[in-house]
């Protein structure tokens, strides 16, 4: 994931707007237009004076429609977005400009939330209140629409190009969404319209893109295809499936793992050396967690579940992260194993990570096996040229210990190496801290190995789809 | 501590303290109840969580058709009190209230012989005029609201008043003693709060009965209820969300001759976090729909003994939140009576009433009604005096802050792909020529049949929202 140099903010407009319409008929010819003047009345909604912008955690509200205003006096049309960072609250009760840089060696940019409202106030007109009844049998819809659209922009971006940014990429979703709901509804049945954000390669950067709620990604290859050619994107990995979407910073991971404890690392101070990392978002598994304790034998099976959690979080794969009993159950299945091995305390090693990536996620991988650890120094070339074209974690076993390798330093000119190693023998709880202090996300040298042992590497291999 | 401190405290601490317009005071006063028989009325005004303030007093309007006063035939004129007569009373004072104003209880005024008993009579009525009035609210009470309500007993001979509060959120409540003092101008700086609020509901119904009509339209409401309740407010401009006061700065005796107007502004998001996990639209065959549309005006005040912005948001709130309900109830109760069912919601447009507004008896806060569209400022005048028992010269009722002209409607909504798309706008601002006779409301306001128009009121409304 490379977030633009350029962006400072990211501003995040939700709210939720409720589709409904009357059908006499769902299937008839004139349902169509129906729907469209619905959302067109939607549009004009959203483009009238009664919308508010309101930035949560704040007092701060914008009447974007009515030649800008703001509840701040000093919030003008002319000021620098940034300037709104001082007025929004942070969790810890800080304001966000002035709280401390934490451990966070990256700092990203930062998100602003807002909400759409509409104000029922001061209206337009003074009509006076009456009952209207129709009588015809219709087919009520009802929907709601779940509006996100995001605006990166510089911190000294004006607010007032912010704000008619934001409309205008309103607009742009509900027509966006007018056109998947059309093009998925079946009579009287409509899926509901669900925004995704990606961040891809400039030029394109934080793009939006409406995807069907119930339609799986295995059934939107055609609109994937469409998209990677109109963004000009590699048509051998996947961008756009709902898996890829931009985790924004500001939100936790619901499941509680840690996402790439090695970007909170400094890398090794080795002359001339490049840094050759995985690729993308994994999670830390490790022994102990989810409630099994694999203390002494499950050191293989956690690394193949960081593996795991890499092909789903890229895209390629929407199984969840196996478990151990998923795991031996596979190497059943093939005849790897014999059934009395499913409930056992056994070890298993490269290869056997190998046939379960491919029996469950159809992932294939390659082995490289050295036959002492001392050898290991001198794969920097083809770790190197793995983290550069696959970009996957490595599982390591050798001696009586499995690892996960998630890249190396090497330098082409001294041949010097360093491993960079996520160890799956931790048996404590999800503290970062800990994790990185005390080496169990660390970067080790050539003497971490056991110099005299055998060992194999799986190196899994990307599927070329997107 | 002393002990006589302590007991004062404790006294205080356990009891209310009823803060009284000297108008209040002067009204009770001025009641003759006919030898040997009993006054009840209604005590209105608001509570806040310190203190409650009373700025109007209404006895119970006589009701004609009564025959034979049961008393003259031994039985104890305290068991001819109309509990149902009181209780819609004080159904329909209620309606007449703007926001952060209530009915807080009552007073009933007994020869000295009655006064032991006097009591009893208070909580059975206390505790059904409660549950009438809030049938079919549709905002709940939230923990800081006062559920107190306080009875007055005033004894015709002495004068003497005792006053004693239940609370009715506990039906086995007992009365707990209360302070009631008298002062001047107890609300003449009340703060009052308004705005404008533009209505557009679309309600689907479903099935044909009218108790279906009745569910869909309490569910419609009561949605739209929800979001009102949950909708973010601008007081006077600022934000009225947290513990700050509602007038920062304040001096400390305000008892200024001006009474402060203050804008409220409501802002709303559609969110319904019913809808929210949904992944396909529902969809639902309708037998057809009915549309509440139109912009009403409202009024809240709030005390001025250091009141939070929250609670001045909340008053204004409920204010939207009833007026819109009351109408909507009036209407089809007058449907009722006039057509027996619901068939009478013809297809088409119908005006909803219109609310006036009135300046209360002394206290300068204002009362409202609401005007059919065949109706005078005269009808109101009558209502005035009736529910209120005060008189209003007609040119004081301000008609001015809702209009008549009614929304040019298409006929069928504008969402539907009926045929009827385009043009058929015709601008309304008579409906009269589609519908039946509107009879006058207020036929069933004045004593006149009153009996068999109160029972069918009352069937109408527990028709109308499901027993609880």
């Amino acid at each position: 994931m490379v977030l633009s140099e350029e962006c400072d903010i990211i501003f995040r407009l939700k709210a939720i707007l409720e589709f409904a319409c009357q059908l006499d008929n769902p299937n008839g010819a004139q349902s169509q237009s129906t729907i469209s003047k619905t959302f067109q009345d939607l549009q004009s909604k959203v483009s009238s004076k009664n919308i508010v912008f309101t930035v949560c955690n704040s007092p701060l509200l914008i009447w974007p429609n009515t030649g800008f205003q703001s509840s701040v006096e000093s919030l003008t049309e002319a000021s620098a977005c940034g300037d709104i960072l001082q007025y929004i609250e942070s969790d810890d009760g800080g304001s966000k400009k002035s709280s401390k840089k934490r451990e966070k060696k990256k700092s990203g940019p930062t998100v602003v939330n807002m909400k759409l409202l509409f104000e029922v106030t001061e209206p337009a007109g003074n009509e006076a209140p009456s009952l209207i009844q129709v009588s015809t049998q219709q087919h009520c819809v009802k929907m709601p629409l779940p509006l996100d659209c995001v605006l990166s922009v510089n911190t000294d971006e004006s607010l007032s190009t912010v704000c008619t940014g934001l409309v205008k990429a309103i607009n742009k979703q509900l027509a966006d969404m007018e056109e998947v709901v059309l093009q998925y509804r079946k009579g009287s049945s409509f899926l509901v319209p669900q925004p995704f954000h990606f961040q891809l390669p400039e030029p394109a950067g934080l793009t939006t893109v409406i995807y069907s709620a119930g339609v799986p990604d295995s059934q939107l290859q055609a609109v994937r295809e469409d998209l990677h050619r109109k963004f000009k994107l590699p048509s051998d990995r996947p961008y756009l499936r709902r898996a890829n979407a931009f985790h924004f910073p500001d939100a936790a991971y619901k499941d509680g793992y840690l996402r790439n404890p090695h970007i909170h690392l400094n890398p090794p101070n080795l002359e001339d050396a490049k840094l050759y990392l995985v690729q993308g978002v994994y999670s830390y598994h490790h022994y102990m967690q989810d409630r099994v304790d694999d203390d002494g034998w499950g050191c293989a099976y956690r690394s193949l579940q960081t593996i795991c959690s890499w092909f789903q979080q890229q895209g390629y794969v929407e199984t969840a992260v196996p478990t151990h009993t998923q795991i031996q159950q596979a190497l059943v299945d093939v005849g790897d194993k014999e059934p009395r091995f499913v409930g056992s305390r056994q070890w298993i090693g490269s290869i056997e990570v190998q046939v379960v990536l491919n029996q469950l996620l159809g992932v294939t991988s390659k082995i490289m096996f050295v036959s002492q650890g001392s050898e290991l120094a001198t794969k920097g070339r083809e770790l190197a040229n793995h983290f550069q074209t696959e970009g996957t974690p490595v599982m390591i076993g050798g001696g009586v210990l499995a690892h996960t390798i998630l890249g190396v330093a090497w330098s082409e000119t001294s041949g010097e190496i360093r491993f960079l190693i996520l160890d799956p023998h931790y048996t404590g709880g999800e503290d970062l801290q800990t994790i990185t202090d005390k080496g169990w996300c660390g970067w080790k040298g050539p003497e971490f190995w056991d110099q005299n042992a055998y060992y194999n590497l799986c190196l899994p291999q990307r599927p070329k789809i997107i | 501590m002393d002990l006589q401190t302590s007991v004062h405290d404790l006294r205080g601490r356990m009891g209310r303290s009823y803060f009284v317009d000297e108008a209040v005071e002067q009204y009770l006063g001025g009641l003759q109840p006919a030898p040997g028989s009993c006054v009840t009325g209604l005590l209105a005004g608001q509570s806040s969580p310190q203190r409650d303030f009373v700025v109007l007093a209404v006895q119970t309007p006589y009701r004609e058709s009564e025959g034979q006063p049961k008393a003259s035939r031994g039985v104890s004129p305290l068991d001819d009190i109309d509990v149902e007569w009181v209780t819609e009373h004080a159904k329909q004072v209620s309606r007449m209230l703007p926001g952060g104003l209530c009915i807080l209880g009552l007073f009933l005024v007994t020869p000295p012989e009655l006064a032991k008993d006097a009591q009893n009579s208070l909580k059975r009525l206390i505790f059904a005029m409660e549950k009438y009035i809030t049938k079919g609210r549709l905002w709940e009470l939230s923990e800081e609201d006062v559920t107190d309500r306080v009875t007055l007993h005033i004894c015709s001979k002495t004068k003497k008043t005792v006053c004693k509060t239940f609370d009715v959120k506990d039906p086995k409540s007992s009365a707990k003693p209360a302070d009631w003092k008298y002062q001047t101008g107890v609300s003449s700086s009340w703060p009052m709060l308004t705005c404008s609020v533009e209505v557009d509901l679309l309600i689907p119904l479903t099935g044909s009965s009218s108790d279906n009509t009745d569910k869909c339209m309490k569910d419609g409401l009561g949605r739209w209820a929800k979001q009102i309740e949950a909708a973010y407010c601008l007081i006077n401009g600022r934000q009225a969300l947290d513990d700050s006061e509602l007038i920062s700065g304040q001096k400390k005796n305000l008892k200024t001759a001006h009474r402060q107007t203050l804008p409220a502004r409501i802002f709303v998001s559609d969110e319904q976090s019913e809808l929210d996990e949904r992944s396909s639209a529902l969809v639902r065959v309708c037998s057809g729909s009915i549309r509440v549309r139109g912009v009403v005006h409202c009024r809240a005040y709030i005390h001025n003994n250091k009141p939070k912005a929250r609670h001045a948001a909340q008053a204004i709130k409920r204010d939207i939140i009833n007026t819109v309900c009351s109408r909507v109830e009036m209407f089809l109760e007058d449907l009722l009576i006039n057509e027996g069912s619901h068939k009478g919601l013809c297809s088409g447009q119908q005006a909803l009433p219109r609310r006036v507004f009135a300046p209360m008896p002394i206290s300068g806060l204002s009362v409202c009604d609401y005007m059919f569209p065949d109706e005078s400022t005269a009808d109101v005048a009558e209502r005035l005096k009736e529910m209120l028992d005060c008189e209003t010269p007609e040119e004081d009722i301000d008609t001015s802050l809702e209009s008549k002209q009614l929304f040019s409607a298409v006929s069928g909504s504008e969402t539907t792909d009926s045929h009827s798309d385009d043009s058929t706008k015709h601008a309304t601002s008579e409906v009269q020529a589609e519908n039946p006779k509107i009879q006058k409301a207020s036929q069933y306001y004045a004593g006149v049949a009153v009996a068999a128009g109160i029972a069918l009121l009352a069937t109408a409304t527990s028709l109308l929202y499901l027993n609880e």
